[in-house]
């Protein structure tokens, strides 16, 4: 058998699927490692591949790396790839490859206040970013966490949100729902409006934004005109992808490719791209 | 200088084939291209070396239109990578003209650089020896002097040959891989002072001062509208030009166990960019021609110094809607892009 822990870039290790959790009706938490742990180190923000051999291969941001021991992947089911992976189960081996992009800019955070802004599924990277701040807490100042889904039942997370993060030293968590919905006493409507509402100061503070493309243009004008400058406005991208080293061509928005110069970008840095997002 | 005179071709590429897998400009028929010797039909084809320029450029000696990439197996409660295929045989080019080379040259900046280096693709370039032919006569749709390449000294050449018009090639050797490839050919190589040839002045020429830099102001002008109008995306222009390099990664099943490959992709088709859940950044015509054109002439310069459309003039002769990048040069600076 191939040795598969090989210098070449494009071709998966193979790791074993060790938990799976049910966030959402169409999102799983996908716990993956080999028989050492993880198969590599990734920062948060940072990007792997996920296949299943005989299906296909996706680009995702890695919501967390526990330790040593394992990574996890927030998937949600929208394609050919994605429904095959939902089917399987505990003990299910898949390939992964990576870690690829940028990631988020933990150290130059340090110090900050943070606001994080997800929508949807957009929790997934930012999740990364949020456990590490948590983690580190003292290298950190106030956290607020403002996450806007759909309904209910389209939460992330749900534990975090509600349960842990919030009993954490000065960390809040905002949550809203697109539409009323019975049982639901929290705040209703679009995560730029309630962004407003809260109206965060921006002195000493780093925004980090991450949901659908409208979603965060929204909350860019929101933040713009909340007085944020260009440079406390963090986001991380998604196109497709197929090779994710900066070299099949289609990720790219102008001259910078989201795989390898992304996936992160602070506005300043987003405004010299062609608006293509 | 050393000289190889044109009638013992036949003799040298089959001495060269013996070692390396052999690639010749020839006619098949009606098409034209870059093949290997092996292929080579005496009833049917011929040797194309002054062709300008055949049709099929030499990028799938590097870069395969399909090639696997590893194979892997299911078993028992899991999955294996069985095999990598990583292409380390030797490899000739022979009678490249310099803009397909120039491609070559971008090709490995996309490959060999920036933080990843390509295996598969670096397993073939180690391994490949090029022999370019300097142009002297360029065709009706070559602009290769405009785009920063010399037809005479082709960049990156391991040895040059020079068609004298008599019946010898002057033969330079440029590297070691190229002194290598004369001490091969020895027997064939005579010594002989003969004129250079005359090089004939280009019929079609592009100023590229300022379009990069221009273009970068331009993303959103309505004139994208009215340039692109005519493209059909049909992806002719991305399938033979010799520096598009994009490519797509699918899977083979075969029972239990499988392969995954990679093949050219082109950026012209709209489910190049298109994420499942049904996001598609560049959903239209228009956003896939100016990004195109725009990596073509700006953003590859951007990130390597160097335009990806070295003049060699095929999806000028291709396009079915007659879109013509030289054009698009001569729009960037001389159009009113704020109409």
């Amino acid at each position: 058998m191939h040795n598969c822990n090989c210098e070449n870039p494009l071709v998966p290790q193979i790791v074993e699927i060790v938990k799976i959790i049910d966030e959402t009706p169409d999102v799983k938490t996908f716990h993956v490692r080999n028989e050492n742990g993880v198969p590599f180190d990734v920062k948060p923000g940072q990007l792997a591949m996920v296949s299943l051999l005989p299906v296909g291969e996706g680009m995702f941001s890695v919501s967390w790396q526990e330790e040593k021991e394992h990574l996890q992947f927030a998937i949600r089911r929208v394609g050919l790839m994605t429904d095959e992976l939902h089917s399987v189960g505990v003990g299910h081996k898949i390939g992964v490859r990576g870690p690829y992009g940028n990631g988020f800019p933990v150290e130059a955070c340090q110090g900050k206040d943070m606001l994080f802004i997800a929508g949807g599924i957009g929790l997934a990277p930012l999740r990364s970013f949020i456990k590490y701040c948590l983690k580190h807490r003292s290298d950190y100042g106030k956290i607020q966490v403002l996450y806007g889904a759909r309904s209910y039942a389209d939460i992330c997370f749900k534990d975090e949100l509600f349960e842990l993060w919030p009993k954490e030293k000065d960390t809040e968590v905002f949550t809203t729902l697109d539409r009323p919905e019975e049982g639901w006493n929290g705040h209703v409507g679009l995560i730029p409006s309630y962004l407003e509402e809260l109206n965060p100061a921006p002195e000493g503070k780093v925004a980090v934004i991450c949901g659908p493309p409208i979603m965060i243009k929204f909350a860019l004008k929101s933040l713009e005109k909340m007085g944020y400058n260009d440079e406390q406005v963090i986001t991380t991208l998604e196109m497709r992808m197929k090779c994710g080293i900066g070299k099949c061509g289609r990720c790219n928005i102008g001259s910078e490719y989201i795989c390898l110069d992304g996936p992160v970008f602070n506005l300043a840095q987003l405004r010299k791209l062609p608006p293509e997002w | 200088m050393k000289v190889l005179n044109k009638n013992k071709l036949p003799a040298v590429f089959d001495k060269l084939a013996q070692q390396s897998e052999l690639f010749v400009p020839l006619q098949k028929k009606e098409q034209s291209g870059f093949y290997s010797w092996k292929s080579f039909d005496q009833a049917s084809d011929q040797l194309a070396l002054d062709l300008l320029n055949v049709y099929l450029p030499p990028k799938q000696v590097l870069l395969p239109q399909t090639e696997k990439m590893y194979s892997f197996r299911q078993e028992e409660g899991g999955v294996a990578i069985s095999e990598v295929y990583e292409e380390s045989q030797a490899r000739v080019i022979f009678g490249i003209r310099a803009c397909d080379l120039q491609a070559i040259n971008c090709l490995d900046q996309a490959f060999l650089t920036r933080g990843f280096v390509d295996e598969f693709y670096k397993a073939r370039r180690d391994n490949t020896t090029i022999v370019a032919s300097a142009c002297y006569k360029p065709g009706a749709n070559c602009f290769c002097s405009s785009m920063g390449v010399n037809p005479l000294e082709p960049a990156g050449a391991d040895a040059i040959i020079r068609d004298t018009g008599t019946e010898y090639f002057i033969w330079e050797a440029r590297t070691p891989a190229g002194e290598e490839l004369s001490r091969q050919l020895a027997e064939f190589l005579e010594e002989k002072e003969l004129p250079l040839p005359q090089s004939q002045a280009f019929e079609r020429q592009v100023d590229m001062e300022g379009v990069a830099e221009k273009l970068s102001q331009v993303f959103s002008s309505p004139l994208w509208e009215e340039l692109s109008d005519a493209c059909q995306t049909c992806g002719i222009c991305t399938y033979l030009c010799p520096s598009c390099y994009c490519f797509d990664i699918q899977v083979k099943n075969q029972g239990e166990a499988g392969y995954r490959f990679r093949c050219w992709d082109s950026c012209m088709y709209g489910e190049y960019t298109m994420m499942a859940g049904g996001h598609n950044p560049r959903a239209s015509a228009t956003e896939r021609f100016r990004n195109r054109f725009l990596h073509k002439l700006e953003f590859f310069s951007e990130r390597y110094g160097m335009p990806l459309c070295t003049g060699c003039g095929r999806c000028i002769i291709a396009c079915p809607a007659g879109i013509d990048i030289s054009k698009i040069i001569t729009a960037a600076k001389e159009a009113n892009w704020s109409a």
